[in-house]
């Protein structure tokens, strides 16, 4: 059971980011390997705020707004005058892209581990089970954000011409959707979401400079397993890794839980190659 | 100075080999091995620990890092080749990953992240140290124009047109009876064993490899010397590799000029000119500076 919890909220770390990226796969289909250091990114963001003395809430707020932005600009610079390219070169600009962001946090913070300040409150019991308030705040965040661009890309007009711009961008451009505006959108979404994810890193464990390509395969792998294109399926994707993780973690050997997302990967394709992912392998 | 230049055309000699394993993967092929650090690593271990545990020459610790590289390679291929490019990629980039794990955990194997210790080198007795350096640098050198040699004939024959033809489109050669699944294998395997070559010359020459000299930015050198000397193109492949370390090791002189930051600073203002200088290329100049030349077929009268 306290296995199911440790699941749950390394599940509730990924999802977000999974979503992001999925949501980033679908309306350009390149694989954006930056989604790693976009949320190292925004946990430097919140930890900023809040080692400037300000509560953690603002911080994870900023972070939010942080990771829209610098997805934004990074799209602008960086991916924006590639479209169009294959999906290997994008892949390769995105991995660059890892290494600067990395570097430049690397190069303000120096390689110090640090930590969001606190209070040191002792873990809550209840049925023989033990929470941290961190987690619990962890899994409530990433719950509702979950559930609220789900939501967003059901319910709302934004969700369903994102979806319709996601499945044909010139059908879409044709009924009169204003393309590029609804991309940035999603692209604000995405961002949003890492700059979340980031701060629930925070949150649970510690932040720390080179922690980008640890965190950028489980998440990536969350959303191929998850299928994908489908948030919801990212979301589940991630409860999958994130139990994957534990159960490695409980019997097998704690250093290894960094080659789960990869082993999972590899899994799926030697079930089914074709996959989860169906038909969008078949684009070059 | 003239011992700073042997050391920096050794590693040249090293990034130059890696270059012209992922020109047969990436360049001919069009597979996305983005773990080449992974194929880098198992050479340079699979060697030390042949040398060192087990005690044998260093030829025989250069061949065994060859045939573990060679068969890490098909079975990452075999799991992954069918898939189309970001797939592969992702996958190689977790086994790079998972074998960095490896090697920072099987202390019994590895030693760890306190560093595994290689005596042997790639010297005759009796030199001193300035000729053992100079003597290093021939043999890496050799082995590379060797390997330019072979891959470059390799690239031409029907072999590497074969590649090509299925990086371009692999339907063409599928309907012409080719074995389309083979021939990727066959590319990789070829590919991550000469990988594993460098990674054996490099551990024989640094001769304390730690977990922490396989990261993925290592991969970005890689790949940046590829891209930038033109990928599809073996003599691309090298001067890319040249260039890249001349920038790479060049950066090194704006130290004293920044002597207010510090190394960490200095280190990582050096990885944000490199992966930005990569964007650039691919946006501004994607085919290389050598961009590959492909045979027309003669015009019709």
């Amino acid at each position: 059971m306290q296995l199911l919890i440790n699941a749950i909220a390394s599940a509730a770390i990924l999802a977000p980011a999974a979503i992001g990226f999925t949501l980033i796969f679908t309306l350009f289909r390149y694989t954006n390997f930056a989604v790693g250091a976009f949320m190292t990114t925004g946990a430097f963001a919140a930890w900023g705020m809040n080692a400037l003395g300000l509560p953690i809430w603002t911080g994870g707020i900023f972070a939010v707004l942080f990771g829209a932005a610098l997805l934004l600009l990074s799209d602008r610079l960086v991916f924006a005058p590639l479209r169009g390219r294959s999906g290997g070169t994008l892949l390769l600009v995105s991995i660059a892209l890892s290494v600067i962001l990395d570097n430049v946090i690397r190069f303000a913070f120096g390689t110090q581990i640090r930590a969001f300040d606190l209070p040191l409150v002792p873990p809550l019991t209840f049925a023989g089970l033990r929470f941290t308030p961190e987690t619990l705040w962890v899994i409530g965040i990433s719950v509702v954000a979950t559930l609220a661009v789900g939501a967003l890309l059901t319910f709302t007009r934004l969700g369903r011409a994102l979806r319709a711009v996601a499945d044909n961008p010139s059908l879409a451009s044709i009924r009169g959707l204003p393309v590029p505006r609804i991309e940035a959108a999603g692209i604000l979404l995405a961002g949003a979401l890492f700059g979340l994810s980031g701060t629930l890193v925070g949150l649970d464990l510690a932040i720390e400079p080179n922690l980008s390509l640890a965190l950028a395969i489980p998440v990536i792998a969350a959303a191929i397993v998850g299928g994908l294109g489908s948030p919801l399926g990212a979301a589940l994707g991630a409860v999958i890794i994130g139990l994957a993780e534990e159960l490695t973690v409980a019997f097998l050997s704690a250093p290894y839980k960094g080659a789960v997302g990869f082993v999972v990967i590899a899994i799926v394709l030697l079930v089914r190659p074709q996959g989860l992912l169906g038909r969008i392998v078949e684009r070059k | 100075m003239d011992a700073y230049l042997v050391a920096i055309l050794t590693t040249a000699a090293v990034y130059v080999i890696l270059a012209m394993a992922l020109n047969i993967q990436f360049g001919l092929t069009g597979l996305m091995n983005f773990g080449v650090v992974g194929f880098y690593g198992v050479g340079a271990y699979t060697s030390g620990i042949v040398t060192e545990t087990l005690g044998q020459p260093i030829l025989i610790g250069m061949a065994a890092a060859l045939a573990v590289g060679g068969i890490a390679g098909a079975l990452v291929s075999l799991l992954s080749v069918r898939l189309s490019g970001d797939f592969l990629a992702i996958v190689t980039l977790g086994f790079a990953e998972t074998m960095r794990l490896v090697f920072n955990n099987e202390d019994w194997l590895t030693r760890g992240p306190r560093g595994f210790l290689i005596m042997t080198r790639p010297v005759i007795d009796g030199l001193g140290r300035e000729a053992s350096a100079w003597f290093i640098l021939g043999v890496f050198v050799l082995v590379a124009v060797l390997a330019f040699v072979l891959l470059n004939r390799l690239a031409g024959a029907p072999f590497g047109r074969v590649l090509r033809s299925i990086r371009e489109d692999d339907l063409v050669p599928a309907t012409l009876g080719k074995n389309v699944l083979a021939y990727r294998v066959q590319a990789f395997m070829l590919g991550s064993a000469v990988m594993a070559l460098a990674g054996s010359l490099y551990a024989h020459y640094v001769q304390t490899i730690t977990p922490d000299n396989f990261t993925t930015q290592i991969a970005v050198l890689v790949w940046m010397s590829l891209i930038v000397g033109g990928a599809g193109n073996m003599k691309g492949a090298v001067l890319g590799a040249l260039v890249v370390t001349a920038i790479y090791e060049g950066t090194r002189f704006l130290a004293p000029l920044l002597d207010f930051l510090t190394p960490t600073q200095i280190s990582a203002l050096r990885f944000i000119i490199i992966g930005t200088l990569l964007i650039a290329v691919v946006r501004f100049r994607p085919e290389g500076l050598l961009p590959e030349r492909t045979r027309r077929p003669r015009q019709a009268a």
